[in-house]
């Protein structure tokens, strides 16, 4: 196959554009339900996400008087965007590799600040004093997790590196087929502080409480997601979906992509999304409370940044 | 009404506007969704927090002098189609305010009201009932 | 960390959702739910109207008929009414399904009717209300209280007084 062609159909097939979509409103229908069940409810139906979406689908978008109307509309678009092409540079361990043309991990990680953007572009652009709000805390909140999530990132690629001979290497392929041969970075105890800031960084980038104050129904009025209705709200949820897949998988490739080849390999990573996203996403969205933005924000340059720094320091110097 | 208006009437978001309420019937607003005993999420429901998502709006209270402008331009900030439930006697009549200097009538002088839930407040099993006929008239328009 | 052995139970108990609308729902006996008036036990009192916190009860004493007419869009099923009225003429049933579509608002009505009557002693004009139990210096049998219906609250008085012997 011509490569244009598999490019595109990576991204709009398999693994990202349809794939992805389906596997991100499953894991979110999964996740409602089992949040109910764990709060002794019965919860709705599996697909309630993608039945939204088409409830969504149906309805009109209004555009507020005072917002800014091509930015308005655009933002949710550009998002949605993103997130597909960031679905097809993360691998999936023994049945895709990315094309290396595509991206690496430093595109993927710019790519992964871009929904945090989108969300504070549409809150500003909609011109309503709740979207100022929601982009003001979105903000303070990348501000706390994007260094971290630097850290860590380096970090990975420095030890993928250093154990290849070169010094640092950020693409994805190398690092799974480094933890194939050497052990996933999940057993590594140099790893650990790394591992522990990125499961900091997990919930503020996802959204979910605790850390999902700049989308908080009850304070803002939703924040950004206000004034959006219709289609361009569908967008956003596919966005959100998508993202979810995205963090998951990025973080299943940093540290545990060890898995056979083939349909067992594609298998074995849904499992491993399914458990991270169980335990990461949904017992902790239920178990505690959302966190104040000031305190979030002093939260992170604590022990978020403490772990990446460590983990940091000890890939160096080891 | 093809297999599209099927499926998206399994997904009525709620929004609730208190029109000067006591607030009673706000709690058991709140109740049908929040414990698990009544869950209004099994029938798709979700409330939602900006009038835009709204299919299903939820009013309670008379509507009182101070807060009818506000009502008004609210309503009309959310999209159709949409149903409107009267829970509680107080939008439907007025309920033990009747006649009261300071609320402007039934909410039906105002605003299309589609469903009627009495009682004061109604039982969270009432108010689920009252929604499930909300989503029938809903399932009509879409 | 309690709360994760709270997650841990919650999951083991499973769901303690009612199972309404699916299935029935738990209805407590004494729930105040619709109201029921009996024409046949009212004294005509009017205390219901008095009381009512909704100003739900309407009395109306025309020339053929005593007409009591109660509006459930109004009732705020308090139980005023049927806490004071004397005889357990309107009572609060525990019928709970009362939510209805808007068009179909001014049937929820509950109607109750007392006819006019001539009086069997004087031939005054009076209403064929159930006679009050303190006319009688004694709790009254039933058939003591139906032998005065037919008569003006004046008559009944005499007549109790009297003994009513047959």
């Amino acid at each position: 196959m011509s490569e244009p062609l598999s490019l595109l159909l990576s991204v709009v097939i398999f693994p990202s554009g349809l794939f992805v979509l389906a596997l991100g409103l499953a894991l979110k229908g999964v996740d409602r339900r089992v949040a109910a069940r764990l709060q002794r409810r019965v919860g709705p139906p599996l697909l309630q996400p993608a039945i939204d979406l088409v409830k969504l689908a149906q309805k009109r978008t209004f555009v507020p008087d005072v917002a800014c109307r091509p930015v308005f509309l655009a933002a949710p678009l550009v998002g949605v965007v993103a997130m597909l092409l960031a679905a097809a540079l993360v691998p999936i361990p023994g049945v895709y590799e990315p094309d290396p043309v595509l991206g690496d991990l430093l595109v993927l990680f710019y790519l992964l600040a871009v929904p945090g953007v989108v969300l504070m572009i549409a809150g500003s652009a909609s011109g309503s004093p709740f979207g100022a709000v929601g982009f003001s805390r979105e903000m303070m909140l990348m501000l706390g997790y994007e260094i971290p999530i630097v850290l860590v990132i380096v970090a990975v690629a420095l030890r993928t590196g250093q154990g290849q001979g070169a010094v640092i290497t950020f693409s994805l392929g190398e690092i799974v087929q480094y933890q194939r041969t050497h052990g996933a970075f999940l057993f590594d105890p140099i790893m650990w502080p790394t591992l522990l800031a990125f499961s900091a960084f997990l919930p503020a980038n996802l959204g979910i409480i605790p850390f999902d104050m700049p989308e908080a129904e009850t304070e803002v009025l939703e924040g950004p997601l206000l004034e959006y209705s219709g289609p361009t709200l569908g967008l956003f949820r596919m966005m959100s979906a998508v993202r979810t897949v995205v963090v998951l998988a990025l973080g299943i490739c940093l540290f545990f992509p060890n898995a056979p080849a083939g349909i067992a390999g594609l298998a074995v990573w849904a499992v491993k999304l399914l458990v991270l996203a169980t335990a990461g996403v949904t017992v902790l969205r239920v178990s505690v409370g959302r966190k104040r933005i000031d305190r979030a924000f002093i939260y992170f340059f604590r022990w978020p940044l403490a772990f990446a720094v460590v983990g940091l320091a000890t890939v160096v110097i080891v | 009404m093809g297999l599209l208006s099927r499926i998206s009437s399994r997904s009525p978001w709620l929004y609730r506007i208190n029109a000067g309420s006591c607030n009673g019937c706000d709690v058991e607003l709140a109740t049908t969704a929040l414990i698990p005993r009544f869950d209004v999420e099994r029938l798709g429901c979700q409330y939602c927090g900006s009038p835009r998502h709204a299919d299903i709006v939820l009013i309670t209270g008379p509507l009182t002098v101070r807060v009818k402008d506000k009502v008004l331009r609210l309503f009309e900030e959310i999209p159709d189609p949409k149903v409107t439930v009267a829970v509680g006697i107080c939008p439907i009549s007025g309920g033990v305010f009747r006649g009261s200097y300071s609320i402007c009538g039934p909410v039906s002088k105002y605003i299309p009201i589609d469903v009627d839930v009495p009682g004061c407040p109604p039982r969270p099993q009432a108010i689920i009932e009252g929604i499930a006929k909300a989503i029938e008239v809903w399932k009509e328009r879409l | 960390m309690g709360y994760l052995k709270v997650l841990l139970q919650n999951l083991l108990a499973g769901p303690a959702t009612e199972p309404f609308p699916f299935g029935e729902a738990l209805t407590p006996k004494g729930l105040r739910g619709r109201v029921q008036y009996d024409p046949h036990t009212c004294v005509g009192c009017r205390t219901c109207e008095l009381s009512c916190a909704g100003g739900a009860i309407r009395i109306e004493m025309k020339p053929e008929a005593l007409e009591f007419t109660l509006w459930h869009d109004t009732c705020a099923f308090c139980g005023l009414c049927a806490f004071y009225c004397p005889t357990d003429a309107i009572r609060l049933s525990d019928d709970w399904h009362l939510s209805h579509t808007d068009d179909r608002k001014f049937e929820m009505i509950e109607k109750g009717r007392i006819p006019a009557i001539h009086c069997a002693a004087c031939g005054e004009e009076c209403y064929a209300t159930q006679p009050a139990a303190d006319l009688f210096d004694h709790p009254p049998s039933r058939e003591e209280l139906e032998r005065l219906r037919g008569y003006c609250p004046r008559c009944r008085r005499k007549l109790a007084a009297e003994g009513a012997q047959p």
